[in-house]
Parts: structure tokens; C-alpha cells; sequence
């Protein structure tokens, strides 16, 4: 590839408690990691990262409300002013027999929204291979990649701090 | 029919001058004469089905456009999508019924009652609205045939008139003849042909009334009776509700006298002694149960009771312990003057018995009309067999039947089919290849009613016209046309008619116009009738002790052996309109079968002899033997029939009549036989009904028969109650509030749609209705509906959109047992008309989740076939069950072709009404309160620039309806029928409120509790009997 | 993080590690399919097969061709569906509420338990779709569309349309959510394959991973969704059976008009759904060797949530006739005697054994631990299920207020055949499923392995 090669260190956690710690140590220590890779969610690990909690409960509520205002006015406009017939003596329009639908289209919105905005963000699509670090990091491996170039510190002393804070394993690689 | 919309013929040069149409009208219907059936094989059905099966999946698709070619010269009158209305007449054996004939582009498409005629005023029965369809129906002669060639006209007449030629004992023999024209004609081929002997019978014979009055007051001949002026009625086995001698107008004077209401709180009553439960005995006040075998002695013993009170000498015969008779007998003499006595017996004594009796009460020129003597039902059964026996020892070497089947219709129909084979010159002009016609050498097919001119003389004096609603669709030729041709005197029968009534009545019109002119007007009313003084009385002559001896000598008060009762079906009538599906598909007033009958056995019987009924119609084959002949007849299990007595009903089992009624039921005319002089229904001795393991299942529209005790369905009383509180036997239901108990309708959560134009409501008074089924077949004919066989009724799918719901008592008051679902021995019924009752709150609306059932905003349910995707939905939430699914494609459609050859024969498609779409498989469908009528009036109306006229719409059960029990309408307009029967009030919501409020005591809305408000309203049935005989 | 509470049973036994998970769990979709799988498969395919002619033919001829009748307008076509929907219950709220409620004991089963929902709703939607007359139309006809005929929309006040949204919604939903649940797992697979060097393999799991990468912001992102996910699909589950059991309490027709019928058919789908639930999993635990991951633990659990949502419906049971009886409506009152004593007494009452009396047995700890009994008592259980919505329907209809009208219900072969038919594509879907996708969710069952399974070695080591 034409690109400048990145270089970095991957440190090989088998242990999830273990990781925690390393990750907390590690950042003290003031090397730059770049992401830790799980093979399943381990909790507190975003804290640790000292990432910023996730904004998309605020996409599913708003996608959710355009659901329920744009379900609401869409029926009570059909029903009640495009073309109003009697039907069963009813009134028009009432709300009620409106909320079942109104309830199923905003939990429809909500959902698909938010997925939708998720897998955007996370920049998830079928056609693309993600950058593997290490290729255990999905059966039983916690990967943790550091950025050379992102790092003041020399490969050996991040190495080291690695290594003290219990990576199993410590390789390089190259993209 | 609004007189506005009537057009008429104006007369024979309109058609002689306007060759063009003529040909035309010709050229319309050129191709359908020339195929037998409809002629489409299963690889076209495929096609079809496939066709339509890609049609309807690309939904976007046009149906393809077919080109109309228009009249090259307009003919007068006939502008296409207007109806044109005809008066006619309508002939059947000896049913007689003045008609409109309702056409379309040319073709008659339906049939309702000419409401001028004094003898039917009106009327109809299912018979006649049924017989449009007759006209197309795909086993008439299509042309002269001899043997089964088919030949032209002349080939016929000249063979027929060299055999006549050679004859020396020619015979015609007929039904009763009311044509006087006709009478004419024959006359003229008699005095060609003197040898001739011209024989009239009837299939259902009245020769003893015939005979009993000609014992009684020296002349032989059958009087009118006015049941209207009847304040007690007494029939002693008399069906006139039903089949004997003049039902609709017998309907139309007994319903009057049913109509009560606040103002006029008295009513006839009616006893009824029977054997078989019949439609008069379910409309009874009183009903016994009485074995023929008695039946004559009840006619004695009644004129013993009326002779003690009226202080003459007993019969020598009697009977004791008949419930009712002394009761029957107080009242009849109470009401002497107003009393009417009448016996369904065609034994000459116990009608002799029965004259003594009216003779008594003071009937004559009150009740019985002897000054307007009927000229049907002249039948000479003596005659008849007379003439059968010659032809079988061979004296005869020709025989022309004019319209008529004895061979199938005479209880000696084997003995002349046989004979008829040794005979020279065999002539039929019935108008399909029935049994005698197909016996007959040469076939000369007649008009079919509705393509014939005749005229006829129902009553003394009473005149009526037939006209042609649509030009010959075969190679037929007018009856009476055939006869003075092979006389020798060919004359157009149109002509000759007019002629004849020129010469007869034209004379006598007093009022002063030109021939033309009075001739149209006769045309255009369809009747001509003189008024003649029927108070004249006449003195009661017979030799009533004689009558008594006979009697006691024919008639026993106890008899050990079974007993047999034949009876004309409502439905088929005397068999001659068999091959109409119309009518086999009519479900029986009281056994609501359809496409069949069975021999009716009381449940006493029932368990005597092992039989067996499940809920589901599902019964044994059983033999019934009757004098050696012995059939296998379907069992049905009927309360009502009195023990000892089986009911087997006559018109089924015909052999040669078309695809429809093919190999349906028993020839039961078989069991009918001379009994001193005149053919008798019942047979007294040596029948037996063995039970058979074969398993039959019969087919029911209706297989629950009683009403579980729900008040909210049906709500009866007795007259005494009545006269205290015009609201007896009201039913009013009331909802639990939190803190009271309301009326249902007062409670909603919305305040519903104010109806500010029309607001159409029905009415319909339990009362009047007597259940005859007439209201069915208008509707069937009407709105296209689908009949769809014996089968699919099994699986209880028959498309009826209206129905008529009956009921029988029961002897238990629950409304859960088991017990409750039981009938009565000896039930009361009560006969329910149900159709769809447009709801102001229709539950089907809400619930179709595309809106093809919504309201109109003059109160109509209305159904959308083409947005219907059929859920069913509708029709499960639907408290009348009254929506019809079409389960299948039953149009074009091979698989339905027997049971509904109007949507899937070329011929039967023209009785298709222009005005309603035929519907597509998987649509629901339902009553539209004829919405098609409704617009035609508004239409009329606006065109007219006035407002809608009351009774300007009558819907077609209405209309059909001969008792008046329908009352239909605008309920927003204040002077309509129906807002006056009603009474309907203005309430807080105003006139035009959605929820219309009535004063009337009696109008009651079914199922009101569940307050889904319906546009119709019943009248409480009001029984006149004592108020101790209430059942709960 | 969170620890297990030391009360509990070890969900996980066997001592497993992080990695004996993705091999156990992947194992089965990297090697050949068995035989055993293959002759289920031949079997599901040919009831599949037979279930589709009969449904042409009925397409073909016409609503007619089935039992149906005036009186009687939904017979087996919406008790199937029902039936379905119900069953189709179990998966999400096993995921969704016990996800809420951080019911771990749900991981080894709630992918399953999705799965089959999903399945069942398709089956479900099989039934309103061909019970039309004319489903040509109907499929789009019942949608909001603008459309050729002008301002014509659909009925908003319809139950049934209601239905339409429901079950199209629920269906998506659990969808996505089932969908999300096997991202990660896709991508052990695909890490799997590219490790034995399978290319073709890899790639396509890649693509169903939309290349998962496993890193810690997408994992938390992808927490918060589940959660909202759960949190969403939670009454989303309880307003699907609410709704179908709207269709029949806002009618008219007595026995169905009845306002107990939300809780008592949301109560009714559990039931069914994870009676559904244990069929399936013991025997995809006997097939695929799980028995380490759906332990007897699960099993009682889930058996105890039977007893539970049983004896709810048969206080509905009881609750519907004291209310008959006390509401003194006569058509009312005679619907319920009549469907105890009336035609169809021997449908009432199998309904009653089934549900009501069967479950009471799992009170017996040894009956409620005891695989075998679970199997038959699940199975029975379906049955009752069944019957339960043909009493409701059938019995209701063919007695209701006018006598005149009352008939009776017999079906045809081609009503069998349809129900078949949702047979066929459900197992062939489900044996599919079991194929392809890895039945148990390995992320989360990973996340408790060091919590439970190390505790056991311990424990294990302790005598």
C-alpha cells in the first residue's frame, strides 16, 4: 500500500480482571492505547478507556417520538379529514383506537433508528474487513493495540509496561 | 314500481312498423338459442379460472372492454339501462297470478305482483317470482321436434293434420283453461275435427269442492272467499296460507286481518285441524292435530256443535275429544255472519258437511263469495281417468296435450305413459321435453308465458291480458296459434285476441274512447275487471244427512295403521317449474329443506320406529311402502305431524326436466288415487315406513329449531294481554350502570351521525308475515345472489341475503338445557324474517380493517365488493349472521352449473339484473336494503326536480311480500308508511338523530341489549288465543 | 463488574474455559451436518412440500375448500395463527425482560428461544395472509398506501389492522434484536475459519458479522443498544398478544367480548412459548451435546415460570364463567355452558387437562427436574394451547346470539394441510438455524464463564 505504514504494539490479556487493571495502570503511565478488543463485553472497560457514555439512547428516544407524532397525525388526517365515513356510528377521529398502532409505529422508528445509527457510527457494513490486531481477540483473547506513532514513549518501554502489567504476550504489527 | 317509470306496448304496429327492432331484437338473442348447454369443457373452465386468476393477481389490470353495439333505429320505449314494465299474467297448472314484468334492454328480468288485479292484488308466491328464470331456462324446446328429430313448422303441421285427418277419437287434454280466446281457438279446431273431446284436470285436484257445491246449490263451481271479512276461520286440513286453491290471495286477506296496533286491538283467529304441519296450521291461533283418517268426522262433529246452537238435527256421524272443536264452534257462532268454515278435503261429503256448516253461520255473501265463482281448478278428475282408461284399451288414436304432464302429474301417469305408446298421433305443446312430451311423437313447443299473448277470466267478470316482455327466444310457436292452424284457420293469436275483446268487451266500455286507445289502456293495467254484486246469498239444498253416512261409513275415529298425507310443496309447487333452481333451492317454510323432501314423521312415530336425527340433519334412508309401491325416502323428524300420519310433499322426482332437478326426491303423485269420484291426498290405509341403515344427510338452512327461551330474538304475547297493554310481550332489556339499571341505547360513547337527508328504515310485523318465502326468491331474483347447491348448503354456505328464521316452542323454559333445544309435540311457531339490519352502530364496520363495510350517511350498511379482501371478520362479528362469503367463484364456474345456471349458462345469463354486480369469489356480501332501487328513485326524483315520493322505493321482499308484513321507507320524512306505523317520535337529537325513537308498542329492534341500534324494527307477534295457553 | 451471587447454580458446568465455548458452540457449524440432522430435514421439507400444495390448491379454488361455513368465519386459520404468535412470545421476552432483569441464567438459551420466535411469527403470518379471500389484494390493501382509487385508506378502528402493525412490528424488532445478538458470534466464526484457512466460509461470515471487530467503544455502544433494545422489545412483547386478543374482545360475539383477555392471552403466550422453548432446546441440547450450557437448572427455571403463567390461565379459566354467571347476559351465560357442555364439550376439556391440571405437576421438584416429564408435560402443554384457542374461537361462533344460525365446524384435509404447512417451514427454518448459526450466544456466556465455571473447579476441587 502507498500509505505510511502504522506500527503497533499489541499486548495479549488473557484475563479480563487483569486487563482492567493493566488498562487503568497503563493510561496513568501516560502511553496513548489505542483500543482493546474483547472477545465479549467486559464491563467497566469503556470507564477505564475514560470514553465518553454512548449518545444513542438519545437517537432511539427522538427516532421514537417521530414515530408516534408522525403515526398519530397520519391517522387522525385519514381518517378524520381525507376522507371521513361513518364507520360503526363512531366519531371520525377519537384517539383510542389510534394508540395501538401509534405505540407499534414508534417502538418500529425507535428501534430500526437506533440500530440503524449504530451500526452507522461503529461504521459496521457486510463488504468490510475490520483491521485485526491480533486474530484471537474474538475466541478468548483480550487485545489491546497501542499506536507507535501516537506515543512518545520507545517501543521497549511501552513493552515493558505491557509486560508488568500482565499481557501474556506482546507482538508487533504492522498495516 | 313507480307508475312514472311504467311503459307500455303501443299495441301491434309499434311492432309491425318497426321491422328494424323486430330484426334487431332478434339478432340479440340469435346465438343463444343454438346451444343446449352452456357448452364449456373443463380445459375452458382452467382457462377461465386461470384468466381470472392472473386477472385478479395483477390487481392494476382493466377486465377487458367488450364493445355494445347500439340500435341501429331506437325502437320506441326501449331505452337502454331503463326498465320497462309489463303487465302480465302469470299460468301455472292452476295458479293463477296477474304480474309486471320488470325488462332490461329486451329482457324480462324480473317478476312482481299488478297490484289492479281484485283476484291477486298484488301478490306474488315463490313460484311466481321464480318463473323468470324458467323463461331461460336450458331445457326448453328449442324448436318442433318429431320423436327426437328436430324439424321445422310446416314439416309438424303437416304430419300432425294428415293423422288428425285420419282420426275418429281425437283428445286434447289440458289443465284448466281461464283463456276465453283460447277456449275460442280449440272450440275452432273442434268444429274441424268433430270427434274431439277436449279433457281439462288439474294436478291438484278441487273437483270435490266442485262436486260438493253442485250436491249443495244445484250448479257445479268453485266460489271466491273473502277471509278479510273472516273474524273466526276454521280450516278443517285447508293450506290456503300455502297451496290451497288461491293462496296469495288468500294471504293478502287473511294478513290483513292480523294487523293490529293500539288504535285496533281486534284480530282474526284461526283454528287449524291437520295432520301434516303445514304453513296455515303454523300461523294458527289454535292447532289440533287430526288424522285423516278423522278429518271427516271433525267436519260432522263441528256441524253437530253449530246445529245444536243453531237448533237443527245432528249427523249420524261424530268424534269426541278433538282439543278445540267446541271452542272453534263457540266462536263461530259467536261471530256468526264474519265465520268462515273451510276443509282442504277433496271428498265431495266433508265438503258437502263443510257448505252445511258455513250454510249455518250465515258465510254465503259474506265470507263466501258464490256470485264471484273462480274459474280455476275446474279440473274433471272423473273425466281424466276416463279418458286414461280409454287410451289404454286403445279407443284413442290422438291425443294433443296442451301445457300439461300427466304423465307426470297424474296419479295414473304410468298407466297413460304406457297407453300413449298404442296411440296414432301423439301431440305435446309444453314448452320443455317433460315426461308426457317426451312420450309424445311430435313436440310443438308453446311460448313460454312471458313471450305469449293470451288473456284470461280468473273470476267471473275479472278479465286480465298476457303480453310478450320479450320477443320468442326459440323456434316456439303460440299454443293456440298451433291449433287453428292444424284446424285449418291460421290466425295470428295477437289479432285474434284483440279481435275478441273488441268484440266481448270493447261493446260494453262504457267509458267512451276509441278501440286503440282503451285496447292500450287494457294493456297498459293488464286487467279488466266489472264489478259484480257478491252479497247475493244462495240457499244450501244438499243432502247433508246422505253426506253424514258416507262420511261415517269412509271416516273412522280410531285406525290402528299408518297413515299417509301428500301435499304440494311450497316450493316446486305441482313439479312443473322443477328444473328452477330458484325454487329448489327455497328453503321449505316450515322443514327449511332445500333440494329435496322427505316423508315427515312425528317424533312419537320417530322413536316407534327407530329413527334417528342428529343436529346436523343427518338421518336415516327409510321405505315407504304404500299398496305394494314401495320408495326410499330420507326421514326428517317434525314436530307438529300428528302421530299416526306421515307428510310426503308432491313436484319432486321428475325424470325428464333438465340438469337442475335431475334425479331429486319421489313421484309422489303415485299415492294420490280416485276416492268416490275425485282424486284423494290422503291414503287411509295400508302404508308402512320401514327403517334402513342407510345414512342420509338432508340439507337444512336452518338446523336448530327453537328459540332458547331468548326473549331479545323473539317477543310474542296473546291478544287478551294485548287488549290490556298494547306493549305485551315487550322485552326490555336494561345495563347495569355503576348506580342504575338504563336502557342499552341510552348509553354510548359517542353521539353518533345525524342522517340529515333520508333515513331508510324498515319494518317488519311478525304478525301478517306467514313465512311463505315469496320475499326469498324477489330477493334471489333482484340482487343476482348465488345458489350453490345441495352440497355447499350441507356445509351451510347458502348465499340467501335474506332468510326467514323459524321457530318452534319448546316445553322447557330454560335457556341452556339441552331440553330448550327440544320442540314441542304440537309447537307454536313463529316465522322471523332476517336480513341484514343495517345498524346505526354496525359492529361489521368497525372491525373490516379496509373499510369495504361503512355506513351511508342515510343510515346504509353499505358493502364494497371491490375493496373487500375477505377476512370474514364482518361476518363473525356480525349478531344476525346475515353476511354471505363467496366461498367460491360461483359464476362461470362448471362446478356450480346445476345449482346456478343464471351466472354460468349463456341462456340463464340474461335474468341477471343489470343493476347488481355479480360478486367475484372471496368477497363478502349482504342485504343493501336494494340500494340499486333506492338511486334509481332519487334519480327519478332529482330528474323530475321534487322530492322522493313515499313509496317511490319498495325494496323487493316488499314488494314480494303478499301480507304486507314489510313496511319500507324514509324514517326522516314525517308522512312516510313506515314513520306512521312506527310512530316514530322526534326526540332531544332531533328528526334527523341516528337513533330513531318509536311509539309504537310493539316495535322492537332484535337484540337490543347489545345496542347496535338496527334500521329495523319487528312488530310483536300477537297470538288471539287466551292468555292461560301462553307458553313461557 | 458484576458477581454472581454464590447462592445461585452454576449456569455453565464442565468446567469450561473462554475458548472451549467458541469451539463447543462453533463446532457444529464448521463440520458436516449429521444424519440424524439430515433425515429431520428430509422430513420437515416434505410436510413443507405437502403443506404448500394444499395451500395452492386452496389459493387456487377457494376459501371454500376449507371447513369453514355462514356462521363459522375463523376456524383453524386464526387458532393456528394465534397458536403461533403465542409460541412466538417466549424468545423475546426470555432475552428482553430477563435481560432487564439481569437474568443471566437466559444466556445459554435466549438465542434459541429468538430464533424460535421468529420462526413462529413467520408461521404466525402465514395464517392472516392466506385465511383472505382475496390475498392478491389483501397483502397490500390492508398497508396505509397511497393508492389508484383516491383517498382510500384502511379502517384505523379495525382490531385487525391493529394486527397488521402488531405482528409486522414485533416480527421486525425481534429480528433485529436476534440479529444483533449474533454479530459477535459471526465473527468468532469467521476468525475460526480464516484460522483453518476455510476463504469462501470467512468471507461470508464476515459479511453476516458486518465485520465486527470486537472493540471495547463498539462494545459499550453495543450494550447501550441491547439494552434499549430490551428495553423497547419488553412491552412491545406484551402489546403484540394484547392487541390479537383484541380482536376478539372488542367484538360482539359472546365469549369473546370479554376484558380479561389481554393479561390472560399475554399469560397464555408465555405459557405456550416456553413450553415451545423447552421442546426445542432438549432436544437441540440431546443433538448438538449441550447439555454443559442448558443445564437441569435452566430447565427448572423455565418450568417454574410454566407453573406460574399455567395456573394465571386457569384463573382466567374460572374468572371468564364466574363473570357469565354473574353478568346475567343469557347469550353470554349459554356461550360459556355450551362450551362445557355443549358439541364441543371434548375441546373444552382437553383445553382444561392440558393446561390447567398438567402444569400443576410441576410442583414435584423430581417431575420439574426430570427431563423426560418436562419433554411430554412441554408437549402437552402445545396441545392445550391449542385447544384453548379453538374453544375460544370455534365454539364461540357456532352458537352465538341467534339460534336460527347455529351450525357446527368440521375440517377438511386441506385445514390440516395449511397447519402442516407452518410445521414444514418452521423446523426446516429451525434445523437451518441450528445448522448454520450458533445456537447459543458465546459473548455473553463467555462474559460468565470466569464468574461461574471457575467457581465450580473450585468447589469441585474443595472434596
Amino acid at each position: 500500500m502507498t500509505a505510511a505504514k502504522e506500527n503497533f504494539l499489541v499486548g495479549i490479556f488473557d484475563d479480563e480482571d487483569v486487563l482492567l487493571q493493566a488498562v487503568g495502570n497503563i493510561r496513568d503511565k501516560g502511553v496513548k492505547i489505542k483500543e482493546v478488543y474483547s472477545p465479549f463485553p467486559v464491563h467497566g472497560l469503556d470507564e477505564e478507556l475514560g470514553y465518553t457514555r454512548s449518545r444513542l439512547p438519545i437517537a432511539a428516544f427522538l427516532f421514537g417520538m417521530t414515530g408516534t407524532i408522525l403515526a398519530l397525525s397520519t391517522q387522525i388526517w385519514m381518517m378524520g379529514f381525507d376522507w371521513p365515513m361513518i364507520i360503526g356510528g363512531k366519531n371520525h377521529y377519537s384517539i383510542p383506537p389510534f394508540i395501538p398502532v401509534t405505540f407499534e409505529f414508534t417502538v418500529l422508528l425507535s428501534a430500526f433508528g437506533m440500530v440503524g445509527t449504530f451500526l452507522v457510527v461503529s461504521d459496521l457494513k457486510p463488504y468490510k474487513w475490520p483491521r485485526q490486531y491480533d486474530i484471537r481477540s474474538t475466541d478468548d483473547k483480550h487485545v489491546m493495540a497501542i499506536d507507535l506513532g501516537a506515543n512518545k514513549a520507545s517501543k521497549e518501554e511501552i513493552r515493558k509496561i505491557l509486560t508488568e502489567n500482565g499481557a501474556t504476550e506482546v507482538n508487533e504489527k504492522s498495516f | 314500481m313507480s307508475t312514472t317509470k311504467k311503459k307500455y306496448w303501443k299495441g301491434l304496429e309499434q311492432l309491425k312498423n318497426d321491422t328494424a327492432f323486430v330484426k334487431h331484437a332478434d339478432k340479440e338473442f340469435v346465438n343463444i338459442g343454438v346451444e343446449e348447454d352452456p357448452g364449456h369443457s373443463r380445459r375452458d373452465f382452467l382457462k377461465m379460472m386461470g384468466f381470472s386468476v392472473a386477472a385478479a393477481s395483477l390487481a392494476a389490470c382493466e377486465t377487458p372492454i367488450r364493445k355494445a353495439i347500439p340500435f341501429v333505429t331506437k325502437p320506441l320505449d326501449a331505452d337502454p339501462g331503463i326498465a320497462n314494465y309489463y303487465a302480465s299474467t302469470y299460468i301455472d297448472g292452476g295458479d293463477y297470478c296477474s304480474v309486471l314484468v320488470k325488462t332490461r334492454d329486451g329482457r324480462p328480468v324480473k317478476i312482481e305482483g299488478n297490484a289492479l288485479s281484485s283476484v291477486s292484488g298484488g301478490g306474488t308466491s315463490a313460484q311466481v317470482e321464480a318463473s323468470v328464470l324458467s323463461l331461460y331456462d336450458n331445457y326448453r324446446l328449442r324448436g318442433p321436434k318429431i320423436v327426437d328429430k328436430k324439424t321445422d313448422w310446416e314439416t309438424v303441421d303437416s304430419e300432425i293434420i294428415a293423422k288428425l285427418g285420419s282420426a275418429s277419437h281425437i283428445r286434447i287434454i289440458s289443465n284448466t283453461i281461464l283463456s276465453p280466446s283460447t277456449k275460442v281457438a280449440i272450440d275452432k279446431f273442434k268444429a274441424k275435427y268433430p270427434s274431439t273431446q277436449h279433457i281439462q284436470y288439474d294436478p291438484i285436484s278441487y273437483y270435490g269442492v266442485w262436486k260438493a257445491n253442485e250436491a249443495s246449490f244445484g250448479t257445479g263451481f268453485i266460489p271466491s272467499y273473502d277471509f278479510s271479512k273472516a273474524k273466526t276461520i276454521v280450516s278443517l286440513g285447508a293450506d290456503f296460507l300455502g297451496t290451497w286453491l288461491s293462496p296469495i290471495e288468500f294471504t293478502k286477506q287473511f294478513g290483513a286481518t292480523r294487523k293490529i296496533d293500539e288504535e285496533h286491538r281486534e284480530m282474526s283467529r284461526l283454528y287449524q285441524f291437520e295432520a301434516n304441519l303445514s304453513l296455515t296450521g303454523a300461523n294458527a291461533d289454535y292447532r289440533t292435530m287430526v288424522k285423516p283418517s278423522q278429518s271427516g268426522l271433525v267436519a260432522a262433529q263441528l256441524y253437530n256443535l253449530i246445529a245444536a246452537k243453531a237448533g237443527k238435527a245432528a249427523l249420524a256421524a261424530s268424534i269426541d275429544k278433538i282439543t278445540y272443536l267446541d271452542k272453534a264452534a263457540e266462536d263461530l257462532w259467536a261471530s256468526k255472519g264474519s265465520s268462515l268454515v273451510v276443509s282442504g278435503s277433496n271428498d265431495k261429503n266433508v265438503q258437502t258437511i263443510v257448505n252445511g256448516i258455513n250454510d249455518m253461520l250465515g258465510s254465503y255473501g259474506s265470507t263466501i263469495l258464490s256470485a264471484l265463482p273462480v274459474n280455476f281448478r275446474q279440473g274433471n278428475d272423473e273425466l281424466m281417468a276416463a279418458f286414461v282408461e280409454e287410451a289404454a284399451s286403445g279407443k284413442v288414436d290422438a291425443v294433443i296435450f296442451y301445457n300439461c304432464n300427466p304423465v307426470y302429474d297424474h296419479p295414473m301417469g304410468e298407466k297413460l305413459g304406457a297407453a300413449l305408446k298404442g296411440i296414432a298421433l301423439t301431440v305435446s305443446t309444453g314448452y320443455t321435453e317433460d315426461e308426457t312430451a317426451s312420450l309424445s311423437t311430435y313436440k310443438a313447443p308453446d311460448h313460454h308465458y312471458l313471450e305469449s299473448w293470451n288473456d284470461f277470466e280468473p273470476k267471473k267478470n275479472l278479465f286480465s291480458l298476457s303480453q310478450p316482455a320479450i320477443t320468442p327466444i326459440f323456434k316456439s310457436r303460440q299454443a293456440q296459434e298451433s291449433f287453428m292452424v292444424w284446424a285449418g284457420a291460421p290466425t295470428e293469436y295477437f289479432t285474434f285476441v284483440k279481435e275478441n275483446w273488441k268484440n266481448w268487451f270493447f261493446a260494453k266500455a262504457t267509458s267512451a274512447m276509441d278501440f286503440q286507445s282503451w285496447w292500450d289502456n287494457c294493456l297498459y293495467e293488464g286487467v279488466l275487471e266489472t264489478k259484480t254484486d257478491t252479497s247475493a246469498s244462495i240457499s244450501f239444498t244438499g243432502d247433508i244427512a246422505a253426506a253424514a253416512t258416507a262420511v261415517s261409513s269412509t271416516y273412522k275415529a280410531t285406525n290402528s295403521g299408518y297413515e299417509l298425507v301428500v301435499f304440494e310443496s311450497y316450493g316446486l309447487g305441482n313439479g312443473s317449474q322443477a328444473n328452477n333452481p330458484l325454487l329448489q333451492e327455497l328453503p321449505d317454510p316450515i322443514t327449511k329443506i332445500v333440494w329435496d323432501h322427505p316423508i315427515l314423521v312425528s317424533q312419537a312415530d320417530a322413536k316407534a320406529l327407530k329413527f334417528e336425527m342428529d343436529g346436523e340433519s343427518n338421518t336415516q334412508i327409510g321405505t315407504l311402502t304404500v299398496g305394494g309401491k314401495s320408495i326410499p325416502v330420507p326421514v326428517l323428524i317434525q314436530p307438529g305431524q300428528a302421530p299416526g300420519t306421515f307428510g310426503i310433499s308432491l313436484g319432486y322426482g321428475r325424470t325428464k326436466v333438465g340438469k337442475v332437478a335431475e334425479n331429486i326426491g319421489q313421484r309422489a303423485y303415485q299415492y294420490l288415487a280416485l276416492v268416490n269420484g275425485s282424486i284423494s291426498s290422503d291414503v287411509l290405509s295400508g302404508v308402512t315406513l320401514t327403517k334402513t341403515d342407510t345414512p342420509f344427510q338432508l340439507a337444512q338452512t336452518q338446523t336448530h329449531q327453537t328459540y332458547m327461551g331468548r326473549e331479545s330474538v323473539i317477543q310474542e304475547s296473546v291478544l287478551s294481554e294485548f287488549k290490556k297493554n298494547p306493549s305485551a310481550g315487550r322485552d326490555f332489556p336494561k345495563v347495569t350502570k355503576w348506580d342504575e339499571k338504563v336502557d342499552p341505547s341510552s348509553l354510548s360513547l359517542w353521539k353518533g351521525h345525524e342522517y340529515n337527508n333520508h333515513h331508510w328504515g324498515m319494518s317488519i310485523d311478525l304478525n301478517s308475515c306467514t313465512g311463505c318465502g315469496s320475499c326469498i326468491v324477489a330477493c334471489n331474483v333482484e340482487n343476482n345472489v348465488s345458489l350453490v347447491g345441495k352440497d355447499e348448503v350441507i356445509r351451510r354456505r347458502e348465499m340467501h341475503w335474506l332468510r326467514i328464521d323459524r321457530y318452534y316452542s319448546s316445553d322447557s323454559t330454560s335457556t341452556t338445557s339441552e331440553e330448550a333445544e327440544i320442540a314441542s309435540a304440537n309447537p307454536e311457531v313463529v316465522f322471523q324474517p332476517m336480513l341484514c339490519q343495517h345498524c346505526n352502530n354496525a359492529p361489521c364496520e368497525t372491525v373490516c380493517p379496509v373499510a369495504a363495510t361503512t355506513h351511508s350517511t342515510e343510515g346504509l350498511n353499505q358493502m364494497t365488493y371491490n375493496r373487500c379482501i375477505g377476512t370474514r371478520y364482518c361476518a363473525n362479528n356480525c349478531p344476525y349472521k346475515v353476511r354471505r362469503f363467496n366461498w367460491f367463484k360461483y359464476h362461470d364456474n362448471q362446478q356450480f352449473y346445476q345449482s346456478n345456471p343464471a351466472m354460468n349458462t349463456d341462456l340463464g345469463r340474461m335474468v341477471l339484473n343489470p343493476e347488481v354486480t355479480v360478486r367475484s369469489r372471496g368477497v363478502m356480501e349482504k342485504c343493501s336494503f336494494c340500494v340499486q332501487r333506492i338511486q334509481a328513485g332519487k334519480l327519478t326524483a332529482k330528474r323530475e326536480r321534487r322530492p322522493m315520493k313515499d313509496g317511490e322505493v319498495v325494496t323487493a321482499c316488499q314488494a314480494a311480500c303478499t301480507s304486507g308484513a314489510i313496511v319500507f321507507g324514509d324514517m326522516n320524512n314525517p308522512d312516510s308508511a313506515i314513520t306512521k306505523l312506527l310512530k316514530i317520535t322526534k326526540d332531544e337529537k332531533g328528526a334527523s338523530a341516528f337513533d330513531k325513537k318509536t311509539g309504537n308498542p310493539r316495535a322492537y329492534r332484535v337484540l337490543e341489549d347489545i345496542g347496535v341500534k338496527p334500521n329495523i324494527f319487528y312488530l310483536t307477534k300477537i297470538r288471539n288465543k287466551e292468555a292461560e295457553k301462553e307458553h313461557a | 463488574m458484576q458477581a454472581s451471587a454464590p447462592v445461585r447454580e452454576s449456569l455453565v458446568t464442565g468446567g469450561k474455559t473462554v475458548h472451549d465455548v467458541s469451539h463447543d458452540i462453533s463446532r457444529q457449524v464448521e463440520g458436516n451436518p449429521t444424519r440424524l440432522w439430515w433425515m429431520a430435514f428430509g422430513v420437515s421439507l416434505a410436510v413443507l412440500t405437502y403443506g404448500a400444495y394444499c395451500c395452492g390448491y386452496m389459493l387456487w379454488n377457494g376459501i371454500g375448500v376449507w371447513g369453514l361455513n355462514k356462521t363459522v368465519g375463523w376456524a383453524w386459520d386464526i387458532t393456528n395463527f394465534v397458536w403461533w404468535v403465542g409460541i412466538g412470545h417466549a424468545g423475546t421476552l426470555i432475552s428482553a425482560i430477563l435481560l432487564l432483569f439481569r437474568q443471566r441464567w437466559r444466556m445459554s438459551i435466549n438465542r434459541a428461544a429468538e430464533a424460535m420466535t421468529i420462526f413462529a411469527v413467520i408461521c404466525a403470518l402465514s395464517f392472516p395472509a392466506f385465511h383472505m379471500g382475496r390475498l392478491w389484494l389483501g397483502f397490500y390493501w390492508a398497508l396505509p398506501l397511497p393508492n389508484t382509487f383516491g383517498s382510500l385508506w384502511v379502517n384505523f378502528n379495525s382490531p385487525l389492522l391493529w394486527d397488521v402493525f402488531a405482528i409486522s412490528t414485533y416480527f421486525s424488532v425481534s429480528l433485529v434484536f436476534w440479529y444483533m445478538g449474533l454479530i459477535p458470534d459471526f465473527a468468532v466464526i469467521r476468525d475460526r475459519a480464516v484460522k483453518a484457512g476455510a476463504k469462501t466460509r470467512a468471507n461470508i461470515y464476515n459479511a453476516l458479522s458486518f465485520g465486527w471487530d470486537g472493540a471495547a467503544k463498539t462494545w459499550s455502544r453495543y450494550e447501550s443498544v441491547a439494552l434499549i433494545l430490551a428495553g423497547l422489545s419488553t412491552p412491545l412483547v406484551l402489546s403484540v398478544h394484547t392487541i390479537v386478543s383484541m380482536d376478539f374482545a372488542t367484538s360482539v360475539v359472546p365469549g369473546w367480548h370479554t376484558t380479561i383477555f389481554p393479561p390472560y392471552f399475554v399469560a397464555g403466550a408465555i405459557f405456550s412459548g416456553f413450553a415451545m422453548v423447552l421442546t426445542l432446546l432438549l432436544i437441540t441440547r440431546k443433538v448438538f451435546h449441550l447439555e454443559d450450557y442448558i443445564t437441569i437448572y435452566h430447565v427448572e427455571l423455565m418450568n417454574i415460570i410454566i407453573i406460574v403463567t399455567g395456573s394465571i390461565v386457569g384463573i382466567a379459566y374460572i374468572t371468564e364463567f364466574f363473570i357469565a354467571w354473574y353478568g346475567g347476559v343469557p347469550a353470554e351465560q349459554y356461550a360459556f355452558a355450551n362450551r362445557m357442555s355443549g358439541p364441543y364439550w371434548w375441546a373444552y376439556w382437553s383445553m382444561m387437562t392440558c393446561n390447567v391440571i398438567s402444569p400443576q405437576l410441576f410442583w414435584f421438584k423430581r417431575l420439574r427436574t426430570n427431563l423426560v416429564a418436562t419433554f411430554v408435560i412441554s408437549i402437552i402443554v402445545n396441545i392445550g394451547m391449542w385447544f384453548e384457542r379453538f374453544v375460544i374461537i370455534v365454539t364461540s361462533l357456532h352458537r352465538d346470539y341467534l339460534p336460527s344460525s347455529w351450525t357446527m365446524f368440521h375440517p377438511t384435509m386441506y385445514d390440516i394441510g395449511e397447519y402442516l404447512f407452518t410445521f414444514g417451514i418452521f423446523f426446516t427454518f429451525f434445523l437451518l438455524f441450528a445448522k448454520f448459526f450458533p445456537v447459543i450466544n458465546m459473548a455473553e456466556v463467555k462474559s460468565i464463564v470466569k464468574a461461574t465455571s471457575e467457581k465450580k473447579k473450585s468447589t469441585t476441587g474443595a472434596h
